[in-house]
């Protein structure tokens, strides 16, 4: 008898009829093989955030699309009009063509594609398992809450490397490929090591911040709202306020952080009409909402283990 | 020698200037074991310092473990059936399982594999692949059983696992819960609040009150505990009164419940012979004689109500 042939199993019909009320069984065996290492439960869970994202084209491909446009969009771009003057390249003196600003320009298109991965997946993800009970389902096993905190954020920087890193790195792999010669390609090959860099600290921001605002909210929907508010309005109102007074308030928008890094790191001028990020301001910020968030993440969850097992009995 | 399933020794919690769990010793033992009291009684605080989720003062060790320090040993020992619901959006009832698994320590694919034999076992074998959030009632009754089985725990903590379900759904959940212990040899900790559950299928039983464990043994010895062999049933052919007034001059305390049925109390030194005697002296044909004892219900009320 097969496995699929157990108990209830008709030979007519070839269907297994479970017999309401029967207890039927597939053949029980103690388990007696070695168990994963609990330091290691982090990777499960990560691995199932990157698979349940992956199962729904809303909540992952769709954004995954927007990012494949954005690369051949610059990509275009760079082949075909390589000869052009760039507008960012008047903030530098005419110094820089198209080519050459297609590049550090098109990171912060790839961090609105970073953003909308964050609306359908990263700012609900904790207020959706307080809604869920799920914590429950977690900490009656042995996973610690550092795990989970762990695992979500690797998850969640898993999907958005494939956004914020690929994404870039494939530009900068066609900028290397449309070098006129040896001498500039070995001249532009930092830019590989600058575009890891951007994009890691990219993920990282766009990883770690919603996630925090998904624990601030009990109600996946609210905690949605609240960071969608956070990211549009705040962060614009800040940037404004940024032009007309301190560049530094305008490091809070996360984008606009991002895109001062990234010009600091190819030796960009903001132009004269953009607030004027200083750069430690912006690492700051980028730091700051990191360290926040995952603070903030930990305290939850840390208070979730303690409250939520057998709270209802 | 094999540790008992809990061991407690002056286990206290408190929460504040509140005391969850007070001096709490008891070594608790059994195939199907009922964890009873009412709501506040610390039930669910003991659970928390079982699984070693939270801190306390005493000692608590499940499967000779402590739970202080070997939390996680234990979780990954342990099966826990919560009461609420605690699903994991969109996800089917075999993903869940699967997932259970593996964070539980099993590898992928025996993770897998046990989700389906634990699934099967809990009866959804053909609904499985569906998602949760279109389950009913009892099928989410049973996807919570199967994910507290698939990693093949040693006990079961299994809270109010018939909470909301039709009667007949509730008859199939307590046949498992029956048959687990000797299918896949593992101890069940039931927590209840539906005290002819604990009837139908615990062995033992732990009554909690005002953080203190107020009874702790066998079904029989609770149920039992109030009059020894003097409290009887007796089954008569007919003449169930007449026999009442004979066993009542001679000493006896009588109710008949029925023309054929009566509850004696025996006087002190009397023994079941009382009866028989009685009964051949009038002419009445005894056709079943058993020691009365308590339901649970009342076995309950009375440890609860002592204290």
């Amino acid at each position: 008898m097969t496995e699929l042939e157990g108990p209830g199993f008709s030979p007519e019909t070839g269907t297994t009829e479970a017999p309401v009320g029967a207890i039927h069984d597939l053949g029980y065996k103690r388990y007696l093989g070695t168990r994963r290492d609990p330091r290691t439960r982090w990777r499960v869970i990560a691995r199932e955030q990157v698979a349940s994202a992956w199962k729904f084209w809303w909540r992952f491909k769709a954004a995954f699309g927007l990012a494949a446009i954005i690369t051949a969009i610059a990509g275009g771009m760079m082949l075909f009009t390589s000869d052009r003057k760039s507008s960012l390249g008047r903030a530098q003196g005419f110094a820089m063509q198209l080519i050459d600003t297609t590049l550090p320009e098109s990171i912060i298109w790839f961090c609105r594609a970073g953003f909308v991965v964050s609306l359908t997946i990263g700012a609900t993800v904790v207020a959706s398992d307080v809604q869920s009970g799920a914590f429950t389902f977690y900490f009656a096993r042995s996973v610690k809450p550092h795990h989970y905190v762990i695992g979500k954020l690797a998850g969640m920087c898993a999907l958005l490397a494939l956004i914020l890193v690929a994404g870039p790195l494939v530009i900068a792999g066609l900028r290397l490929g449309v070098s006129d010669d040896v001498d500039q390609l070995v001249d532009l090959l930092p830019i590989l090591w600058k575009t890891l860099v951007i994009g890691g600290v990219a993920t990282l921001a766009y990883a770690a911040v919603p996630l925090g605002f998904s624990a601030l909210m009990p109600n996946r929907r609210n905690a949605l709202a609240l960071w969608a508010a956070y990211y549009l309005v705040f962060g614009a109102m800040v940037y404004e306020l940024g032009k007309v007074s301190s560049g530094s308030l305008a490091a809070l928008d996360l984008p606009r952080a991002v895109q001062t890094i990234t010009y600091a790191l190819f030796d960009l001028n903001f132009r004269s009409r953009d607030a004027q990020i200083p750069v430690a301001a912006a690492v700051a910020s980028l730091a700051g909402h990191v360290v926040v968030a995952v603070a903030l993440v930990s305290y939850q969850v840390r208070r979730a283990q303690r409250t939520g097992v057998g709270g209802a009995s | 020698m094999t540790a008992p399933l809990i061991e407690l020794g002056k286990l206290t919690k408190r929460y504040g200037s509140i005391t969850a769990l007070a001096d709490v010793d008891a070594t608790i033992d059994g195939n199907i074991i009922g964890l009873l009291g009412p709501n506040g009684a610390g039930k669910s605080t003991l659970l928390k310092c079982l699984l070693g989720l939270i801190p306390y003062e005493g000692d608590a060790r499940v499967l000779g473990l402590h739970a202080a320090t070997s939390g996680s040993e234990i979780r990954d020992r342990v099966g826990y059936m919560p009461e609420q619901e605690s699903f994991l959006t969109g996800m089917s009832a075999v993903e869940l399982c699967t997932y259970a698994g593996e964070l539980s320590g099993l590898p992928r694919s025996e993770a897998m594999q046990r989700a389906h034999a634990a699934l099967y076992y809990a009866g959804l074998e053909e609904k499985r692949y569906q998602p949760i959030d279109s389950y009913s009632t009892g099928m989410k009754q049973r996807v919570k059983l199967a994910q507290a089985l698939v990693h093949d725990p040693e006990i079961l903590f299994l809270d109010e696992p018939t909470n909301g379900l039709d009667p007949r759904s509730r008859d199939e959940m307590l046949e498992l819960i029956a048959d687990l212990p000797a299918r896949r040899n593992c101890a069940i900790v039931l927590s209840t609040h539906l005290l002819p559950d604990v009837e139908r299928v615990c062995d033992h039983a732990v009554i909690m009150h005002h953080g203190r464990v107020r009874f702790a043994g066998s079904i029989d010895e609770l149920r039992g505990a109030r009059g020894g062999d003097r409290e009887l049933v007796v089954e008569v052919k007919a003449h169930a009164q007449q026999l009442a007034d004979v066993l009542a001059t001679a000493g006896a305390s009588c109710e008949v419940t029925s023309a054929v049925t009566l509850e004696v109390d025996l006087p002190e030194s009397a023994t079941s012979e009382l009866v028989f005697r009685n009964a051949r002296e009038a002419g009445i044909q005894v056709r079943g004689l058993g020691v009365r004892r308590e339901t649970v219900e009342a076995a309950f009320l009375r440890v609860i109500g002592d204290s």
